[in-house]
């Protein structure tokens, strides 16, 4: 049976792309060495993407508790960078359900609405 | 302890098998990634998911290089075991698919977390690197 997945809203600031990467150790200077990253085609760093997709395990396990960690599933694609200072939103809306699982659409998109992350959420249910 | 060379992952041919790795996320660690990512969930003893992939993905890159202009464009996730909080992890991967675009290596690595009770997690990661030069 499917479980309303409340949205998880948090603004991705360099102080926090920098303590992801000393948590993660990906310390690639894309996300962490202004000078670097502003003479890329980024102009600037950008957040790790397993760092904006954090707010998709944190809804799902919001919802579904240990039943996420035992038979969660998440396939996603990264579809633009999310910058210092973006707000960004994760959401899902149920997608399919059955007797044994149940399936959302997920993104997660930034305050002017472009989608950085989408794809797809399920969960097996047991028993 | 020295490292092994690191080669690009634009080298590494469909097939290639990663050298396997062990690591493990204690308490203090998995706390650290909590903060870091802003989560308020009460995971007890439980290492999230996506906590082991990351350091997972941390362990292989000790033997891949990603050069500069490359991008993570994909990720696929499947738990089917709760990891816990100071666990011996062991990481297996391999290339999985890999194919070339304008210039570009497109590679998927797949992998493996599996802690005493088997595998734990399994993961595929889509990595678009520039090509090597011929």
């Amino acid at each position: 049976m499917s479980i309303e997945v409340q949205l998880v809203s948090r603004v991705i600031t360099q102080e926090r792309i920098a303590a992801y990467a000393d948590a993660s150790g990906d310390h690639n200077p894309i996300h962490v060495d202004q000078e670097f990253a502003r003479a890329t085609p980024f102009g600037g760093t950008i957040a790790h993407g397993m760092l904006v997709l954090a707010l998709l395990g944190e809804m799902m396990r919001g919802a579904y508790g240990e039943t996420w960690s035992t038979s969660g599933k998440l396939k996603v694609r990264f579809k633009a960078p999310t910058r210092p200072g973006d707000t960004v939103t994760a959401s899902a809306v149920l997608s399919k359900e059955s007797a044994e699982s149940v399936e959302y659409a997920v993104q997660c998109a930034s305050q002017s609405g472009e989608v950085l992350i989408d794809g797809r959420a399920s969960v097996r249910m047991s028993g | 302890m020295t490292s092994p060379p690191r080669t690009s992952i634009s080298a590494f041919p469909r097939g290639h098998e990663f050298s396997s790795a062990t690591f493990q996320l204690d308490r203090h660690a998995v706390r650290a990634y909590l903060a870091a990512v802003g989560d308020a969930n009460d995971y007890g003893d439980e290492v999230p998911p996506l906590a082991a992939v990351a350091l997972g993905l941390n362990a292989l890159q000790q033997q891949i290089a990603l050069p500069e202009g490359s991008l993570h464009t994909g990720q696929e996730v499947e738990h089917s075991a709760v990891v816990r909080a100071g666990e011996a992890l062991t990481l297996t991967g391999r290339i999985a698919q890999r194919s070339e675009r304008q210039g570009f290596v497109i590679s998927v690595i797949e992998f493996e977390v599996a802690n005493a009770g088997g595998i734990a997690i399994r993961a595929r990661t889509t990595i678009m690197a520039p090509g090597v030069a011929a």
